[in-house]
């Protein structure tokens, strides 16, 4: 688990001014989006042993949603980006 | 003062006489001194009994490794048990005991266990307490405790304070030794920002036990040139008695400072920290944590008077104490000499040195007998050593009369910082020991850690890791030139492993503070245990304060032996911070008593206070729950008679700790749609909507409500327990799932002092004090809007809602202004009767109007649950939760639902948690209908009521059930109802 | 009419000022104000100073951003109710203003050991060569969150939210305890 977190707002923080909210997810589904596709994205969860993606939320600082990509094998923080460019990038 | 005081000692001031108690006898030490040098000082070689046998047992180690010599220190909220007597600094007035002895060191009624040595073996607690179960707790528990345990802890709150604290540097150096000194002064002297910490009173290290000169200086002149400009140089902080005890990731270091654990107690300065846990954020670290001495294996090794070789060094060069007057040497290495010459050029005989190498090949050119290819296979002495059993390479024993034995058996590269982020060490047989691991980003290992041995070899690695560590961050540096290194030529000490005396007779130990001997660890092996983490659990080699510094390897050596393979392949068991150990007071840190967590204070905090509130602890916050007046002796007298007052008359609440978000963006509306699940794309500027949030799973999350003040402005509310839930959730919502909508959330919580006023006077009293027209007409239910208040003297926001089911309102003020609405709303009301309540009426009065919170809020209930299913919009595209709402399990219409319960009889009581049944059916959960969520006294119908979940509960209104408490056993008749006690028609709230 | 007596009532507890030599000082700020703008995604600061300036050149432009499109402009001068209206009425489309005057509270921190207070606190690397005078941030110290800003060489100002003011006052004035009682 990181100590720091590079902010892309804020710098480098410490842990305790984030909370997790846990893995990302497949993405919210259309409203049309069948029962099952629904189910997925709620409850549904990998728990990998290596790359792993994220939502940290900023709470103690910038108040942003991000998406932190690290290695839950090596504590190694690859990427932390703010989550908003998430859907505009159309990525999972 | 005492015989073994001799001269010399570079850290003591012989000017300084400091007194002190051991055990209650009063002797005396110089200012300098540590605990262990003065008690060694005053002749006193016995100072603990070993954990398990009891055994007699004495100073080992001049450092942080100590296994044996732990002392109580210090008195009543100020003791500190498990204190290293060697780490510790002697202060005039210190009050040391010895532990795990009764009734006193010299004479232990424990050391009977000493007797039963054969049956304490490795695994004797797990194979012997067994059975049967039920004495575990009872019999051996409280058995084992009071034998075992180390110090014990007061029962004083310790009256220090202590704090946390960051710190960031360019290079962390982890050892203020020869090799640390040389990194600290390469980078200072580059301008790097240099953090240099030491656990020591002075930063030194090794040069602090040596004695003889370093390129021809005197080594302390050297010290004091290199400290001296450390000191000048702006950029370097050197922080002595830290401990650098963990590294995490992301290169954060957590080390403990003892700021004013050395002092005695009328120099301690109560508004310093006495000890200071640090972060330090580094962005290069030079590891220069030396090496630890081992000892070597072999029966009575224990005896007080065997020491480390090195530390007999230090007690001799540092502080002017001879370890004894006739001392022999056991090691397997040319280093170890080092401590024959020193004792020799201080005048004490060196008997013998027994070298189990065959051809020691080193240059010792002193008085003292050299006895080759021999091992110690025993000692001898009651409470301390008094002679050595030698056996010859050719089998034959001598005896030699010794009052000290230093012991050497090479040494352990301290790497356990290198290891804490999971890195392994690598078994050298070069060394003899293990090396810090391969690859250690962003840290260097260098100087004795790293193999290397003598002041002069240990400069030049210093420096040269420094200005490696500073070409990582871009800077150009060059190595510190310091004397004696143009000298070095590497040379190779041929150390010859010697795991254990073979010969040994009696207990040999590994472990000294878990009286560990080799025979445990043979007994392990042969039970199975043989894999080096298993084999310490089983043995307990390794645990406790001292987590193995001078076992482990010896430990590991033996597995290795018998296993016939290298230690390598045995290899360690895991290092975990911390490194020594660190007291709960600074871990704390200043997070105690009120300081636990911060306090929230409402703006309308201090008029609660002047009108007598009772407070409650909710989050953070300090709420007001009642206002008992004269003559109210028990809270409901207040609580019925507030309810009593708002029903008939008209009551004022401080609701400022609801949460409240302003939400702004031209998307504001739509945002607010998805959010809620019900309508709110049509809601007209000026009114106020109550709605509610639903998770995505379809439960519901929050409720509250939210006005419309103006083109995409909206102030919504929030409960007091969600507040900081629903900002985040919102948040998520606005940058995650939806960020192309313009939705921007500003918390406006703490801008508001807000306040409900309530009754059916309540239009009369704000009448008074609001210049808008607040009439019936004017502003009807549900009615928000900006008004001017006072004259145009204030602007505030009037919410026509009602929590209490009364004709109400809330009226929401700028912060600094709220005490003085309120005064004034008391004021305005007074020809009415107003009163302040709190949030224990608040509570009722929402009963009795069948009103849910977090009691029904409970994350298992629908809308449809609470009886506002129609409130979910079916027409609504798309909404958080819209979807999984709808399946199958949460529409099925026998789930629990909001009803209202009374008892039959009106003088029956019935608690909160209450479970529901159908009349005649057994008592049993496998019969339950649903619970009972909230109940209260309700002053205005004179009985209990409550809400609860029942299967089927709207249609069963009228219905008799039987409320049974399964905690206290009892069953009450009670008869579900209409969960709207009061007004059902809600005319009230239109009045 | 009843005359009802209004008072901005301060949140802070009485000021213990040090004396003169004490190298860390802790005062209020009671005079000002502190308005929350947030843009929308396009928006920035150069732009929101330029219409500042034409709208309300009388408050200046100290603007501490605490997040992406989001400013406190904070300044020294009392806003009146109607002044506020005029500036809200008046700001480009692109900006809405929150007064949180009320909500977020101002300090300073000065002296020579301002650095050495705040750290017990923030994680937030002070040193004169990583924060700049006039550079701000938002960070927790201890448990409460604040905006640092740096004023002056060794001047920080924070801004609290409200209800947590006292708190954190009473907590650096236990941090500040040991130099101002050497």
């Amino acid at each position: 688990m990181s100590s720091l977190v590079k902010c892309p707002h804020c710098g480098l923080r410490p842990r305790e001014e984030f909370t997790i909210r846990g893995e990302v997810a497949a993405p919210r589904p259309s409203a049309g989006a069948d029962e099952a596709t629904w189910f997925d994205h709620v409850y549904l969860r990998d728990n990998p042993r290596g790359e792993h993606r994220e939502y940290w939320h900023h709470a103690g600082g910038c108040r942003r949603w991000l998406v932190l990509s690290r290695n839950t094998l090596t504590h190694e923080t690859s990427d932390v980006v703010d989550a908003s460019t998430l859907k505009t990038e159309g990525a999972r | 003062m005492t015989s073994f005081r001799i001269e010399g000692g570079t850290l003591i001031d012989r000017s300084d006489v400091r007194r002190f108690t051991f055990n209650g006898e009063a002797l005396s030490g110089i200012g300098g001194d540590t605990v262990a040098s003065a008690l060694l000082a005053n002749g006193k070689q016995l100072v603990g009994r070993s954990f398990k046998y009891h055994r007699p047992r004495g100073i080992l180690t001049a450092g942080a490794a100590e296994p044996n010599a732990l002392l109580t220190i210090g008195r009543d909220g100020r003791r500190d048990p498990n204190t290293r007597a060697t780490m510790a600094e002697l202060y005039d007035g210190l009050e040391a005991r010895s532990q795990n002895c009764w009734p006193n060191v010299s004479f232990d009624i424990g050391a009977a266990n000493g007797l039963l040595g054969p049956l304490l073996g490795a695994g004797f607690y797990y194979k012997t307490f067994m059975w049967p179960a039920a004495f575990w707790e009872k019999v051996y528990e409280p058995l084992i405790r009071k034998a075992a345990g180390l110090g014990r802890a007061s029962y004083d709150p310790d009256p220090g304070y202590y704090e946390k604290c960051w710190a960031h540097c360019d290079l962390l150096v982890i050892g203020a030794g020869p090799t640390g000194l040389a990194a600290a002064l390469t980078a200072g002297r580059a301008g790097a920002r240099v953090i240099i910490a030491d656990e020591g009173a002075q930063p030194g290290g090794g040069f602090l036990a040596e004695g003889s000169p370093v390129g021809g200086k005197p080594a302390d002149t050297v010290l004091a040139d290199i400290i001296g400009e450390l000191h000048a140089l702006p950029n370097v902080e050197i922080r002595k008695r830290t401990t650098v005890f963990a590294a995490y990731d992301d290169q954060v270091f957590g080390a403990v400072e003892r700021v004013q654990k050395h002092l005695p107690e009328n120099e301690i300065n109560p508004h310093r920290a006495m000890e200071r846990l640090w972060r330090i954020v580094a962005r290069q670290v030079v590891l220069a944590t030396g090496a630890e001495e081992r000892p070597i294996v072999f029966g009575g090794n224990d005896r007080p008077g065997v020491m480390m070789a090195g530390a007999m060094r230090t007690y001799l060069n540092a502080y002017g104490v001879a370890p004894g007057k006739r001392v022999a040497l056991f090691a397997n290495n040319s280093q170890a000499y080092q401590t024959a010459v020193d004792l020799e050029a201080r005048g004490i005989e060196v008997a013998a040195i027994i070298d189990p190498r065959t051809c020691p090949n080193i240059n010792y050119a002193g008085k003292a007998r050299l006895i080759a290819g021999a091992m110690v296979r025993d000692t001898a002495g009651r409470r301390a050593i008094k002679s050595i059993t030698v056996r010859h390479d050719d089998g034959s024993d001598e005896v030699i009369a010794v009052d000290a034995l230093g012991v050497s058996g090479g040494y352990s590269p301290i790497v356990h910082l290198a290891c804490h982020r999971g890195g392994k060490p690598v078994w050298s047989d070069a060394h003899i020991g293990f090396m810090p691991p391969e690859k250690t980003d962003g840290m260097t290992p260098c100087g004795a850690v790293a193999g290397k041995a003598g002041i002069a070899a240990c400069f030049a690695a210093g420096g040269v890791a420094a200005v490696k560590a500073l070409a990582e961050l871009g800077v150009m540096g060059e190595a510190a030139s310091l004397p004696g290194v143009e000298q070095t030529a590497e040379t190779v000490d041929h150390i010859q492993p010697v795991w254990r005396v073979a010969s040994s007779k009696g207990k040999a130990f590994v472990d000294f503070q878990n009286d560990v001997a080799a025979s445990d660890i043979t007994l392990a092996m042969r039970e199975g245990y043989d894999h080096v983490e298993l084999a310490k659990r089983y043995t307990t080699n390794g645990m406790a304060t001292d987590q193995g510094k001078t076992s482990n390897v010896n430990a590991i050596g033996i597995l290795a032996e018998n296993k016939r393979v290298s230690p390598g392949e045995i290899g360690t068991t895991t290092f975990r911070p911390f490194y020594t150990p660190v007291c709960f007071g600074a871990l704390v840190g200043a997070s105690k008593g009120m300081d636990f967590q911060p306090v929230r204070k409402s703006p309308l905090h201090g008029w609660a206070e002047r009108h007598g509130a009772k407070f409650v602890e909710t989050g953070l916050w300090y709420r007001s729950s009642w206002f008992p007046k004269d003559g109210e002796t028990f809270w409901r007298d207040s609580v019925d008679r507030e309810v009593n007052t708002v029903r008939t008359k008209v009551g004022i609440c401080d609701v400022s700790t609801l949460g409240k978000i302003e939400v702004f963006g031209t998307d504001a509306a739509e945002f607010l749609n998805r959010v809620y699940c019900n309508a709110f794309l049509k809601l007209p500027v000026g009114k106020a909507r109550y709605g509610i949030m639903l998770r995505e799973d379809g439960f519901v999350y929050d409720d509250g409500t939210t006005s419309c003040l103006g083109e995409n402005h909206y102030f919504m509310t929030t409960t007091t327990a969600l507040a900081a839930g629903v900002l985040t959730h919102l948040e998520f919502c606005a940058q995650v799932l939806w960020p192309e909508l313009d939705v921007r959330l500003a918390s406006a919580t703490d801008q508001w002092a807000q306040m409900a006023v309530a009754g059916p006077r309540s239009r009369e009293v704000l009448s008074k004090i609001i210049d808008d027209d607040i009439s019936n007409e004017a502003f009807p239910f549900l009615a928000a809007r900006e008004v001017s208040m006072f004259g145009g003297r204030l602007k505030g926001r009037l919410f026509r809602i009602s929590f209490s089911g009364e004709l109400a309102y809330e009226i929401a003020v700028p912060a600094g202004y709220g005490e003085s609405v309120a005064d004034a709303v008391m004021i305005a009301g007074e020809e009415f009767g107003i009163a302040p309540y709190g949030t224990e009426a608040l509570g009722v009065m929402r009963i009795e109007k069948g009103h849910v919170t977090h009691a029904e809020i409970n994350g298992t209930v629908t809308p449809a649950d609470l009886g506002m299913g129609r409130m979910v919009s079916a027409k609504k595209d798309d909404f958080i939760g819209r979807v999984m709402n709808l399946r199958e399990g949460l529409v099925d219409p026998s789930r629990p639902s909001l009803v209202g319960i009374k008892p039959k009889s009106p003088s029956d009581k019935f608690a909160t948690g209450s479970h529901i049944l159908n009349p005649g059916d057994d008592v049993s959960l496998a019969n339950d209908q649903g619970y009972v969520t909230s109940m209260c006294h309700s002053p205005t119908l004179g009985h209990p009521v409550g809400l609860a979940l029942v299967k089927n509960g709207p249609k069963r209104h009228g219905e008799e059930v039987v409320i049974w408490n399964g905690l206290a056993g009892t069953t009450v008749t009670g008869i579900l109802c209409d969960p709207a006690f009061v007004d059902p028609e809600n005319e009230k709230l239109h009045a | 009419m009843h005359e009802y007596p209004l008072e901005n009532r301060f949140a802070f507890p009485s000021n213990d000022a040090a004396g003169a030599g004490a190298s860390i000082n802790l005062a209020p700020i009671r005079d000002g104000f502190v308005f929350h703008v947030l843009g929308d995604a396009n928006s920035n600061e150069v732009d929101l100073k330029q219409a500042l300036v034409k709208i309300a050149p009388e408050l200046g432009t100290d603007l501490r951003s605490p997040s992406p499109n989001q400013w406190f402009w904070v300044g020294g001068a009392d806003v009146s109710d109607s002044r506020l209206a005029e500036i809200q009425a008046e700001i480009p489309e692109q900006f809405v203003l929150a007064d949180q005057t009320h909500g977020r509270l101002r300090m300073v921190l000065f002296g020579a050991s301002s650095r050495s207070v705040l750290a017990k606190g923030t994680m937030v690397d002070l040193s004169p060569e990583m924060f700049a005078i006039g550079q701000s941030t938002m960070t927790q110290i201890g448990h409460i969150g604040a905006m640092i800003t740096r004023t002056a060489d060794d001047s920080f100002e924070l801004i609290v939210l409200r209800s947590f003011a006292s708190t954190l006052w009473d907590e650096l004035q236990h941090m500040a305890a040991e130099f101002r009682h050497p």
